[in-house]
Parts: C-alpha cells; sequence; structure tokens
C-alpha cells in the first residue's frame, strides 16, 4: 500500500512521528556553507552568502575580494556584489521582516542590502563606543540587534526602520575573561515593557539585561556555567547547554522541566527550537533532535555541513546540496498515513484508493466510516495543506472530495479553499521563485506581506497573478512595477514608455498617477512625470506635484477646476515666491478666482501689495477704498487723539481717495462721499475747537446736527445744513427730535409753528408720545391732516373715543380692528369699537 | 420629566445623524485623548456654538480639559498644554499668534497644538508662518464639515457664504458644501438625482460631481441610496422670502430674540423660572420638546389659541380629577399630562411675551409695508416709507433689510433715487457705511436699476401672494408669511415635483443658472423622471429622501413651509434639510455690513 511508504519516512520521538522531507535540490554550485557566512531569512526568504574573513580558507580559481551572493531558498542567484567597505571584520547578518540584509561589521557600521544586492544609502553606526570597542557578537531578532563589544558592554537597536542605537544595562564585565558564553534575545514583543532583554551565559549562572536595568541568576539555580542558549519564538522556553554535555530546558523562573544528557560535552555549534516542542542540536556531523520531557532523541548523520533555519512550525535545513524541512508530522497526516490506521480519514484515504482501481470495498470502506465522514473529509484537506509534493496534495483533495460527495452536511469551500491556497503556495515554492512557505508559515505571513516580498523580489507577475486570483487589491503590484519600470527603462523614450506604463495603470481603478509621476520625476523623467501627473484624477495629489515639477501654470489650472480654493492658495503662494510682482499680477489677473483668492488674503496681510496690484491693474477705485479705510485706522491710533494736528494727514488721505474715485466715470458717488465726508471732518474739528468739547468727530452729519441742537447751538447746526444741503424733511426730524430729547417743548411748539411742516405734524406727535408727555402730543395730533393717522395717534395716548372717531372718518375697518385689540382690556372702549365696525360692516377682520 | 437638552434627539431622523453626530463625539474625544494630562482647551467662540450641539461640556472637562474661548486677550491658565480648536479665519490666527507672543515675552514655554475645523488650510497656515510661530505648533484637523440642529435640518455652519461669494469671489466654502454633501453620501449612498438653481449650487453641484470621480462613493454596497435627490438653491435666487418677517412661531422667536444654535437666551422671570430678576437663561428649542415640535411651524396667531385650548383642557381634567373617582389608568394618564406642565407654561410665557411685540404698532406697520412691497404696485409709498425711516435714523439693519426687498423686488432703483437713498444712508449713519453699500451694490441687492423687474411675472406664475390665507387651517404654504408663499419653498415644491423642465421659463427669470444631473448606474431611479408617488420607497417602507440644500441659508418660516409640504398628502418623500446657517432677514442684511471705521 502506498500509505507504508509514506509513514516509513518518519520518525518517533517518544510519541511523536517527525519528518523532514526534502524540499529543494540546491541549483548552485560551489557553495560550501563551511567557508561562508550564511544569513537565511526565515519564511522561506532569501539566503545571503559571503566567504568568511574569521576562518582560514584555501581560495581556489576566485578572486581575492569577497563576494556577496543573494540566493533564493532553492540556490538560484538573484544577484551578487563584490563586498569592499572598511570597518574590519563581518560580525553580523541577517534578514529583517522587510527582507533587507543587515551587516554589521567590527567597527559597528551597519550596512543595508536589498534582496537585489544594492547597498542601500546611508550607513548607520552602533555608536561611538562600538567603534572604539570593537564589536564581537550580534544577535539579531525579527526587526532589531544586540551587539556585544570587545569591553563587555551592550548595544541595541531596536527597529532597523528607524536605526538608532543605544546601550543596554551595564553588566560590569572588565576582563576578557569574563565575557559571556554565549548569548540570547528576547523579541521586544513578547515583554510587558516593550523592551528589548537579553540573556547572557556568564560565569556560573545567567545574567538578564534589560534597558537599563541588570539581574544576574547566580549559579546554585542554574547549575551553569551555560555553553549555548536558545529561546523559543514566543520567549517563553529557554534551552540552555550546560559545560558538562546537559541539555536543559527552563521556563523563564529557571526552573529547569526536563534536561538530556548529550554525549557530547562539546557546545553544539548551532541550537535552535524546533517549532516549540523540541531542540534540535547541531554538531560537526549530527543533528540530534531531544524532544521534551523525556531522555529520547533522534538523531540525523549528515556528511556535509548544515545550517538550520528556525521556522514558527519546524526547521529548514540547509546543506551545500539540499534544503530540507523538519517538522512534526501533522496529526491529520498521522490519521492517514500512520502504519496500521484504521481512522475514518485512513479508511477515506484507501477506499478511494479502491474506488480507483474499481473495487467494492471503497463502499464498505464508506460504510464503516459513516457519521465520522465529515470529520475524514476534513483530516483529507488538512494533511493535504500540510504536503509540498503536488501530487500527493492531489490525491488527498481527491480522497476529500470524493468522501464529500456522500457527506450531505460538509462546508462545500473547504476543498476550493484549500486547493486555491495549495495552487498559490506551490506557485510561490516552484524553484524559480524559490519561496518554500508551509501552510502554517503562509497564514502566519499573511498573503499581503506575501505579496509585498513577491513585489521587492520584482516578481510582479506572480504577485499580480495571486492578487488578482484571491481577489486582493492590485494597486500594490501594479503601482510598484510601474516604478521599477521607470527605474529600468532609463533608456526609452518617454511617449513609449508612457504608454506602456499607461496599459497597465489603468488595470486598476483609483490607481495614484501622482505617486508614478513623483516617482518618475525623482528618476530624473521629468517630462514622463508631467505627462503622467495629467492623468491623476484627485486634484489634491496633482497640484501639489505639478509644483514640484515646475508646472506651474498648469498647477493653477488644475486648482481652479478643482474647486478647492485650499489647493489654489497652495499654487499661488508657490508662485507668488518665484515670479517677479508684475508677472505674478498679471498670471492671477488672467484667473478671476485666483484672484479674489490673492485679493482676500492680501487684505488682512499685505495692503501696500495690494494696492500696486490694483494700481497695476487700473482699479483706482480699490485704491481709493482701501486709502479711505487707512484713514480710520489713522484715526483709531491712540497717538490721533481727537481734534489733535494728525487729522491733517487722515483728510489728506481721504482727499486722495476722493480724487482717484474722481480718476475712474463709474464712481462720481463716491467721489462726492469722500469729499463730503473731508469736509465733515474739518466742520467736525472746527465744532470741537470752537465748543471744547471732542464729541463730534466721527459723528454723521445727522448726528452732528443733532448734537448742536442739543447743545443748544442752532447757529452751527444751520450751518452743518446748509453745508451739506440737508432737506427740509430730515432737517425737520432732527430738529423735532433733538428738542424733545432736551424736552424743550417751548422751542418745540415754536418750531412748530415757523412755517407749515414739511412733513406734516407726525414728527412732533411721534416725538411727544415717545417723550412720554400726553399732554405735548395732544398740541399736535389733530393738526394730522390724515384721519387714520390721528386715529392710531389718540389710540396711543390712551383716548378710545376719540380714537374711534377719527378711524370711522377713515373708513378703515382693519384699523377699527386693531384698536379694538388694543383696547380690548376696556370692555367700554372695545364695544364702542364693535358699534362702530358693524356701523362700516366690514369683514373677514378679527 | 428630563429637561429638553440642547443636544437634539435625532432618534427619529430619516437619516442616521445620530451615528454622523456620534462620529464628530468620537474625532473630538480622540483629539483630546492624543495630548496627555491636563490640557487647556482654547475654542473659536463660534464653534463652540456648533460644539454644544455636538457634545456636553462634562464630557469634555471627564479629559482634564480647561476651557477658554479664543480671544485677542492673553491667555490666562496654569496649564501648559494649549489646544486650540479653530475655523480657518485670518483673524483666529492673529489671536493665536498673538496669545503664543504673550507666553514668549512672559518666558512660559507651552505645547501648542492647533486643530482646523473642518480642515487645515495653507493660507491660515501661512499667516501662522508670517506671524513666526508655525513651528511652535502641532497641526491637526477635526473635520467637522457639518452639525445636526434637528431631525431634520443639518447646518454646516458657514456664516458668510453669500458675501464671501458675491462681494469677495472667494468660493471656499462651496468646496467645504460640496465635501460635506459628499461625507453624507459615504452613510447614505450616492444621491442619484441633484438638481441646482443658481450659481453657487450649480458649481456645488459641479465640484459634487468630481468629487465622485476623484474618490468614488461605492454605490453598489449600499444597495438603494436613502437619499434619492438633492436639491442645491442659493439664497440669492430669492432674497425677497428672508427679508420678510417670519410669522411662524420659532420664527417669530428668531426675529425678536435671536435663536442661536438651537437655543433661546431671555430673562428668567420670562420663562418662568423661580430665579431672581435679570438673570438669562438658556431655553433649548427643538422637536425633543414635544409641545414645540406641535407649535414650533404654526403661525402664531394659532399658536395662542393652541396653547389657550391645552391649558383650558388641562383644567377640564383637572376638576374632574378631584371631583369623580378615577381608575387608576385614568389617573395614569393625567400624571403623564401633567407632566407637560412645566412645558406647558414656559411656552405660554414665552408666547405672551412675544405679543407684547407683535402688537406694536411699529411691527403691524412694518408687517404692512412689507406686505406692500411684495405686492410690488405702489412705488411711492414705499420709497416715501424707507425714505423717512432713514431720516428718524432707525436701526440701520432694520432699514437696510426693508430696502434690501424694496431693491431686489423693483431689480433695482432709479438712478436718482438709488443715490439719493445712499446719500440719505450716509448722512443720517456715517460715512463708514460706505463700504456696506459697496458691499450691498456688488451682491446686487441695492443697486441702479438698468432693466424692467421680472418680480411681478414671477409672483403671478409662482403665486406668490395668496388672498384669503387660512392661518389656522392653512392648505397652502403661504400661511407663514400670512399671505405670501416664499419663493424658495414654491421652486423646491416645483423641483420635487417634476424637476426643473417644466419651468425653466420662470427659471431664467430668477439669478444664476440652473443644473439637473443624474449620477450613477441606477436602473430603477432612471424613470423617474417626475418623481411619481410610488417612485422613492426604501426598502423597509420609510419614505426615500429629498435633501434640500440652502446656500446662503434658510429661515425658520421656510423650513416650516417645508415641514408643511412634507406633511401634505401626496407627497412621496422626507424632506431633509441642510443649510449653510440658519439665518434671519437680520443676521443676513448684517452679513453685509462693513464698517470702514
Amino acid at each position: 500500500m502506498a500509505n507504508v511508504s509514506v509513514a516509513a519516512e518518519w520518525q518517533l520521538l517518544i510519541n511523536r512521528y517527525y519528518r523532514k522531507p526534502e524540499i529543494y535540490q540546491m541549483r548552485w554550485k560551489h557553495i560550501d556553507l563551511s567557508r561562508n557566512k550564511i544569513a537565511c531569512a526565515p519564511f522561506g526568504g532569501p539566503i545571503a552568502v559571503i566567504r568568511d574573513d574569521s576562518k582560514i580558507v584555501q581560495l581556489y580559481s576566485e578572486s581575492a575580494l569577497r563576494k556577496l551572493r543573494i540566493f533564493n531558498s532553492a540556490g538560484v542567484l538573484l544577484s551578487e556584489t563584490v563586498w569592499k567597505h572598511p570597518g574590519g571584520r563581518l560580525i553580523g547578518m541577517s534578514w529583517t521582516e522587510d527582507q533587507t540584509l543587515i551587516c554589521i561589521v567590527q567597527d559597528g557600521t551597519i550596512y543595508r542590502y536589498n534582496i537585489h544586492g544594492e547597498c542601500l544609502d546611508p550607513n548607520y553606526s552602533m555608536g561611538k563606543e562600538c567603534f572604539e570597542q570593537n564589536v564581537i557578537e550580534c544577535v539579531f531578532w525579527a526587526n532589531g540587534v544586540v551587539c556585544l563589544t570587545e569591553a563587555g558592554k551592550l548595544f541595541c537597536v531596536m527597529d532597523f526602520k528607524e536605526i538608532k542605537s543605544f546601550k543596554l544595562g551595564d553588566v560590569g564585565i572588565e576582563a576578557e575573561e569574563e565575557l559571556p558564553h554565549c548569548m540570547a534575545v528576547i523579541d521586544p514583543q513578547y515583554i510587558a515593557s516593550g523592551n528589548v532583554r537579553v540573556l547572557l551565559g556568564i560565569g556560573e549562572g545567567i545574567v538578564i539585561v534589560d534597558e537599563d536595568e541588570v539581574t544576574h541568576i547566580e549559579g546554585e539555580k542554574v547549575q551553569g556555567p551555560v555553553q549555548k542558549i536558545s529561546v523559543t519564538r514566543d520567549g517563553n522556553w529557554l534551552a540552555c547547554f550546560m559545560h558538562d554535555g546537559r541539555l536543559v530546558v527552563m521556563n523563564m523562573n529557571f526552573e529547569a522541566l526536563f534536561q538530556y544528557q548529550c554525549e557530547s560535552a562539546l557546545p553544539p555549534e548551532q541550537m535552535v527550537w524546533c517549532a516549540m516542542d523540541s531542540v534540535l542540536l547541531y554538531w560537526d556531523d549530527m543533528l540530534l533532535l531531544v524532544g521534551p520531557s523525556s531522555e529520547d532523541s533522534v538523531r540525523y548523520i549528515y556528511d556535509e555541513p548544515v545550517f538550520l533555519i528556525a521556522e514558527c512550525d519546524g526547521v529548514r535545513i540547509l546543506s551545500n546540496t539540499s534544503m530540507e524541512f523538519l517538522q512534526m508530522v501533522p496529526d491529520s497526516t498521522v490519521s492517514i498515513f500512520k502504519i496500521g490506521s484504521t481512522s475514518p480519514a485512513s479508511l477515506l484515504f484507501d477506499a478511494l484508493d479502491h474506488f480507483d482501481r474499481r473495487s467494492a470495498k471503497a463502499d464498505e470502506n464508506l460504510r464503516l466510516i459513516k457519521s465520522a465522514l465529515p470529520e475524514a473529509v476534513e483530516a483529507c484537506i488538512d494533511a493535504a495543506g500540510h504536503e509540498f509534493d503536488a501530487s500527493r496534495q492531489q490525491t488527498l483533495l481527491r480522497a476529500a472530495s470524493y468522501g464529500q460527495a456522500f457527506s450531505s452536511n460538509f462546508e462545500r469551500e473547504r476543498i476550493q479553499e484549500m486547493s486555491k491556497t495549495l495552487r498559490v503556495l506551490n506557485a510561490v515554492r516552484n524553484p524559480e521563485i524559490g519561496i518554500p512557505l508551509s501552510i502554517q508559515q503562509y497564514k502566519t505571513l499573511t498573503a499581503p506581506v506575501l505579496i509585498a516580498r513577491l513585489i521587492n523580489a520584482h516578481q510582479h507577475l506572480l504577485s499580480l497573478r495571486i492578487s488578482e486570483y484571491l481577489g486582493m487589491n492590485q494597486e500594490v503590484v501594479i503601482m510598484h512595477w510601474a516604478c521599477a519600470k521607470i527605474t529600468a527603462s532609463s533608456a526609452f523614450p518617454d511617449a513609449a514608455l508612457l504608454e506602456i506604463l499607461l496599459d497597465k495603470l489603468r488595470l486598476c481603478k483609483g490607481i495614484s498617477y501622482a505617486a508614478v509621476a513623483a516617482h518618475a520625476d525623482k528618476s530624473g523623467r521629468r517630462k514622463l512625470a508631467a505627462m503622467l501627473v495629467e492623468h491623476e484624477p484627485r486634484s489634491s495629489k496633482q497640484v501639489p506635484l505639478l509644483l514640484s515639477i515646475g508646472e506651474e501654470d498648469t498647477a493653477l489650472m488644475k486648482a481652479i477646476e478643482s474647486g478647492d480654493t485650499d489647493l489654489v492658495y497652495l499654487v499661488l503662494f508657490h508662485i507668488w515666491q518665484k515670479r517677479p510682482a508684475l508677472e505674478f499680477f498679471g498670471t492671477i489677473q488672467a484667473r478671476p478666482l485666483a484672484r479674489d483668492m490673492f485679493i482676500t488674503y492680501a487684505r488682512c496681510y499685505k495692503h501696500e501689495f495690494l494696492k500696486d496690484f490694483f494700481l497695476s491693474t487700473g482699479q483706482l477705485q480699490e485704491v481709493a477704498f482701501l486709502l479711505w479705510k487707512e484713514s480710520w485706522e489713522r484715526g483709531r491710533n491712540p497717538m490721533a487723539s481727537k481734534g489733535s494736528p494728525l487729522h491733517g494727514p487722515r483728510i489728506k488721505l481721504i482727499e486722495k481717495s476722493h480724487n482717484l474715485f474722481a480718476e475712474t466715470k463709474e464712481n462720481t458717488f463716491e467721489s462726492k462721499a469722500a469729499e463730503e465726508h473731508a469736509k465733515l471732518l474739518r466742520i467736525q474739528h472746527e465744532l470741537e475747537v470752537a465748543t471744547k468739547q471732542a464729541i463730534f468727530v466721527d459723528s454723521s452729519i445727522s448726528d452732528t446736527i443733532r448734537t448742536c441742537i442739543v447743545l443748544g447751538n442752532d447757529k452751527f447746526a444751520s450751518k452743518v445744513k446748509t453745508e451739506f444741503k440737508v432737506s427740509e424733511k430730515r432737517w425737520y426730524w432732527l430738529k423735532v427730535f433733538a428738542l424733545a430729547t432736551v424736552r424743550n417743548w417751548d422751542a418745540l411748539e415754536k418750531f412748530s409753528r415757523e412755517k407749515r411742516p414739511p412733513v406734516g405734524y407726525r414728527p412732533f406727535v411721534e416725538a411727544c408720545i415717545e417723550a412720554d408727555e400726553k399732554g405735548e402730543a395732544l398740541k399736535y395730533i389733530p393738526k394730522l391732516a390724515d384721519p387714520g393717522e390721528r386715529a392710531e395717534a389718540y389710540a396711543r395716548v390712551g383716548m378710545a373715543k376719540e380714537a374711534a372717531d377719527a378711524a370711522s372718518q377713515a373708513k378703515d375697518g382693519e384699523l377699527l380692528g386693531r384698536l379694538r385689540m388694543s383696547f380690548a382690556q376696556n370692555t367700554a372702549a372695545s364695544s364702542l369699537f364693535d358699534t362702530l365696525r358693524d356701523r362700516l360692516s366690514f369683514q373677514g377682520v378679527p | 420629566m428630563a429637561k429638553v437638552s440642547q443636544i437634539p434627539n435625532l432618534d427619529n431622523s430619516p437619516l442616521n445623524l445620530r451615528s454622523l453626530r456620534e462620529q464628530s463625539q468620537r474625532e473630538l474625544v480622540n483629539i483630546l485623548k492624543n495630548v496627555r494630562g491636563k490640557k487647556c482647551l482654547v475654542i473659536d467662540p463660534k464653534l463652540s456654538g456648533s460644539l454644544s450641539l455636538i457634545i456636553q461640556t462634562s464630557v469634555l472637562m471627564e479629559y482634564g480639559v480647561e476651557l477658554r474661548h479664543l480671544s485677542a486677550d492673553p491667555l490666562e491658565t496654569d496649564i501648559s498644554k494649549i489646544i486650540y480648536l479653530v475655523r480657518s479665519q485670518f483673524e483666529l490666527m492673529k489671536f493665536i499668534s498673538s496669545q503664543v507672543h504673550n507666553d514668549i515675552s512672559k518666558g512660559l514655554q507651552r505645547e501648542y497644538h492647533v486643530y482646523f475645523v473642518p480642515r487645515r488650510e495653507v493660507v491660515c497656515e501661512k499667516v501662522l508662518e508670517e506671524e513666526k510661530v508655525h513651528h511652535l505648533m502641532t497641526i491637526g484637523e477635526y473635520p467637522l464639515y457639518m452639525v445636526p440642529f434637528d431631525e431634520d435640518v443639518i447646518s454646516f455652519e458657514l456664516d458668510c457664504v453669500n458675501k464671501e461669494f458675491q462681494v469677495d469671489g472667494d468660493t471656499s466654502s462651496l468646496w467645504h458644501i460640496a465635501k460635506a454633501i459628499h461625507k453624507l453620501e459615504s452613510f447614505s449612498g450616492l444621491i442619484p438625482n441633484v438638481r441646482a438653481k443658481g450659481r453657487c449650487s450649480v458649481r456645488v453641484a459641479d465640484i459634487l460631481t468630481r468629487m465622485q470621480t476623484e474618490e468614488p462613493v461605492n454605490s453598489h454596497d449600499m444597495g438603494i441610496p436613502e437619499i434619492n435627490t438633492v436639491i442645491l438653491l442659493d439664497r440669492e435666487v430669492d432674497m425677497v422670502t428672508p427679508m420678510c418677517s417670519q410669522l411662524t412661531y420659532e420664527g417669530l422667536i428668531d426675529e425678536f430674540f435671536h435663536i442661536n444654535n438651537g437655543s433661546v437666551e431671555l430673562d428668567a422671570s420670562i420663562l418662568g423660572a423661580q430665579q431672581q430678576e435679570g438673570k438669562k437663561m438658556k431655553h433649548p428649542l427643538n422637536s425633543s420638546d414635544k409641545l414645540f415640535k406641535e407649535t414650533r411651524d404654526l403661525n402664531f396667531e394659532v399658536v395662542v389659541q393652541v396653547l389657550r385650548q391645552k391649558a383650558t383642557s388641562m383644567k377640564e381634567d383637572y376638576a374632574e380629577m378631584t371631583s369623580t373617582n378615577q381608575s387608576v389608568s385614568e389617573l395614569k394618564d393625567f400624571v403623564k399630562k401633567l407632566n407637560s406642565l412645566p412645558e406647558m407654561t414656559r411656552h405660554i410665557n414665552l408666547a405672551q411675551h412675544l405679543t407684547t411685540f407683535t402688537s406694536k404698532q411699529s411691527f403691524l406697520a412694518r408687517l404692512n409695508m412689507e406686505h406692500t412691497i411684495v405686492e410690488a404696485e405702489s412705488y411711492d409709498i414705499c420709497f416715501e416709507h424707507i425714505e423717512e425711516l432713514i431720516h428718524k435714523q432707525e436701526p440701520l439693519i432694520s432699514v437696510l433689510r426693508l430696502l434690501i426687498l424694496f431693491s431686489v423686488t423693483n431689480s433695482g432703483l432709479p438712478k436718482k433715487h438709488f443715490d439719493y437713498l445712499r446719500r440719505e444712508l450716509l448722512h443720517s449713519y456715517g460715512f463708514e457705511h460706505i463700504a456696506t453699500l459697496n458691499n450691498l451694490e456688488k451682491a446686487g441687492l441695492l443697486r441702479k436699476q438698468e432693466s424692467k423687474s421680472n418680480w411681478l411675472t414671477v409672483k403671478r406664475a409662482l403665486q406668490l401672494v395668496v388672498e384669503d390665507t387660512d392661518t389656522a387651517n392653512p392648505n397652502d404654504i403661504s400661511y407663514v408669511f400670512s399671505g405670501y408663499a416664499p419663493l424658495s419653498i414654491r421652486l423646491v415644491h416645483h423641483a420635487i415635483r417634476s424637476g426643473w423642465r417644466p419651468m425653466e421659463e420662470i427659471l431664467r427669470l430668477l439669478p444664476g443658472p440652473h443644473s439637473e444631473t443624474k449620477r450613477g448606474g441606477f436602473p430603477h431611479s432612471a424613470s423617474s423622471e417626475s418623481m411619481s408617488v410610488a417612485g422613492g420607497r426604501v426598502a423597509d417602507g420609510r419614505r426615500s429622501l429629498v435633501l434640500v440644500v440652502f446656500i446662503g441659508g434658510v429661515t425658520f418660516a421656510e423650513i416650516a413651509a417645508l415641514r408643511f409640504l412634507s406633511a401634505q398628502e401626496g407627497m412621496a418623500y422626507d424632506v431633509m434639510v441642510a443649510t449653510t446657517k440658519m439665518i434671519s432677514g437680520n443676521s443676513l442684511t448684517e452679513s453685509y455690513v462693513e464698517k470702514l471705521g
């Protein structure tokens, strides 16, 4: 049976099976791991290889210059570059999460490379102390590093995205002998404080170093000296290799869980956790897998050097010739392939085999499974997911599909979903791509990150296909492609390149053309940038870019079209700074919105400049308004207290404004007004001097007249009246109210007799009523010509009968009704109105 | 009974305004959380009015906030973290700069955060740069584009849209309006029909279309859009209506006491509170107050009667209670009614107080004059009346208001009168008002007559003046002005019923262009050219919505008229009002006033 051969490859450790299928035969040639420093990125990432300068090696037919070479996990060369950095030996090399290769040399300089072997600017330094003391060891985690110097000091970079080195707590190491035997780091994301924590094997015990705290765990507790430490991914467990060949697994309180006595007391070259449940140790030609809580172990013999790469669900084993993946055999796989298994899943898998061979036993099997069928189908799907071998994936999925046909209550999408995932995984596992992700790694990594990595490796087509296949937004892919295309096509003519780019950019709605254009501009293709930005629909992105590529006029046009005044201002200020005033005026004068926005701003902030603008564009009346406005500001200035000679300059401004108005044809009214204003100020000034009272300036003509009358200065009042040709009508209203204000009733009466008032006697009546002088009012009410007015007036002084009489004379029903309302409290009066109204027989009045 | 809050209850809103408001609350709280510890929140006073409709002050206090209003004076506080929350306006930038300079001169080191409402603007930052304080500021945004005023009213809180557009040519507000509507669409779905009348409105419709191409609202996920049609209307199209005195209950309260952010401030004694004389009290006016909801849109004449009836029936109930044996449930009902007693007392007091103003001869004369002007058949009487008002130096705003009404209905004044009245105005109120007059002329509100007025034609065609209006049982919107049907609402009514096409001739007589657009791929709405009665139902049986946007402000009386329309039989849509600002004739006129001095 086929099943047997599968399980034959497994090794049993205590009660669990382990397997290590070969994923790739390495495509590289003449790479000897023992001669090189290696850095492998987890999640099936790239491998960086460089000749180890701490070892003495024989050079064959190769250059003495060292080469940094980057391969994918299948050993396909991605890029290579000559290493010629100063700073001493290369101490540490590791990949970050976004697949930047970090190289740290002896003097603490950090060099960064991308996957294409390009050194990224700038270089960083671990700091002056590192430079002086020399780095001797580096321990990396996903995004950071801790360096140990010869002087026993620890330095840390928390995040390679933002490289800032700082010193950790001082362990107090003085002599070289006291330097730690080994070092491990716990990823800050698993520490509550968010700071990194370093474990050092020093002396007999362990020292814990935090950012500013150092804790010693004594030898009695640890039973050291500790020669090698390895921490699980989640930072919960420690594996320590002791000087006497014991492997001790402890929790973070340093309480031993179990120990295993190794044959060799020599510390292993490499020691890593295999997922969370076993530890893998490597000596020269042997791998030893030690499981939890027992003395059992599995050993593998190698006749070539290997390099171990810890993954979240196992360990990848890289040798000169192959890449293997050591993992615990998943439960579903065990249940199907374990020798002698009678699990439903195993029976289902077997049933498919019978079915293929047209054996009736297929049916028998199915009947045995019965109600456990969904579970069996699920196991087959799950097991398929864990397979690297495509044909076995297929067989397992077929088994699942076969079982599903007999099972009514199974989520049918599961098989589809798994097929989809496996298609993606198989695509990236292809040796040319070389990313051997297991399904669990893929789920941990997530599809968007995988796509980002593919893009980073310039696998645009594949990433586009995958994102399309998974129904994800393709914008990132296309955007990156477009930028990479521009960088790579420096010899291409703009127009042709534009066509190629647009062709792809169109695939994705809402993509930022401006971003691509910005990249083109940065790559020195300004013309292409201009062509691209034309296609950007979002003005808020388009306009700033147009400015940065020097297309100011287009920017202004686009800003205006967008209706977004903020963008208009953005362009405006930009042009304002760059162009001489006259040219600037010309530009904005042609565009009303820009002009008006400029004026609005300048009104508040740049008066003089605004005047220049108006003068240069011939808008004299606007200048005149500005000057007139200024005249008040002069007036408000405390230095220009009333009656002071400063009125001189103020009046001059107004006169200037008057002249400017006069120069235009349309502003005769304003011109006249300015002239009058100047005249008024002069007269008011005189008045203040004459009366020695500073109460005239800045009051209106009418108010000036009133004030004069109130002060009893009729001569001045008349003078103002004649100067400004105040109409008789207005004069009467003003004088009557002024006299009433000072309650000069005699003068009022005299005034009423001067001649027949041009506005009738209403002003007199109103002034008296408002002053609450009923007696005075009654002098004038009978003289009112209009009976309606008379009625109202009588009503206002509370004389119902007279009011009623007048109203009936006026034959105004509406008025009668209203008067009735206002006399509503007074029954006698209201009945009076009712009678009158009935007599007039008006209708529809409330 | 819970006191009616100034923050309106939005549960009955036809749109999900609640979640809109909650989003604004969250955004504000996040700003406060971002600055750790105690902080001094310095708010632009205008904005603080809007915020009072969004969030309770007590909530702000929970985040360690000390509140201040932004002014030209130095900031007095011991707290070292300052958050400025301001609209993007030059003047406010100057205030901030002067406060910062003051701190510097005193050697105070403070942490400054400036949050712009609704977004940061280059021009304001430029001012801060010129004042050399920009580098000291952390700058952020508080994207408050609109404030729900009531279940069916949203305000964009833009003060002087008309003046800025007509006088200064500043169109920033139009972008803001479009952005606000676009934001609303992200909640309610792409609005398929857009109808606009007026220069601003057509521009807003354009910008809205642009925004949809730039940042599309995904129409497919949301199903049927909640808002079927948006009608955009410039205030400029109808400057007659706001200049007439509003005669609804709410409108009159606004005319006389000024409603501010959904509440009116009055002497405590008027509201019947047991407090010492002279103390001012705020009284919230929104639909959470049931009695107010019932009466706010009635003609004031009727309101007095309604209140009287209610009081009488309560009295009768009380008499019954004390005399006969009542069942428990009857007692319960009675107690429920009793609960509304304080509200009722308050409104009776308020109405009584209003009556003292409405019965004044001067007010009645004014109404009379407004009517005469709107009738537009006795030019000379109106001219002389206004002339006299000027001679008597009546308050400038009310004179200008009448003058605008006069000029607008006559398409300007003959040059002789125009110059004469302007001269009389300058002589009576001072030459500094030359700027106001200039503004009004630029805005076309007070200008020289150049052609014959269209007003009579428009008035007749749209039946704006209705004889025999029954204010108690109205059958037409004209009841809100006792005989004048607001032009704006007549237009909206036509636009809802049949779109612009049948009335293009009339539209051409009114200022500004008009437009009608269909957007998005909604096959079902394509047929609803004339929105039929069955046309707009959303899935769950609610009526679909028409959003009416007034650019340049709307009065309470107009909203009353719209509510009246929406309640009519045969009306297939709920109506939602959005406005740049709640206005009255006075506040609208004031926005043009600019003193040189």
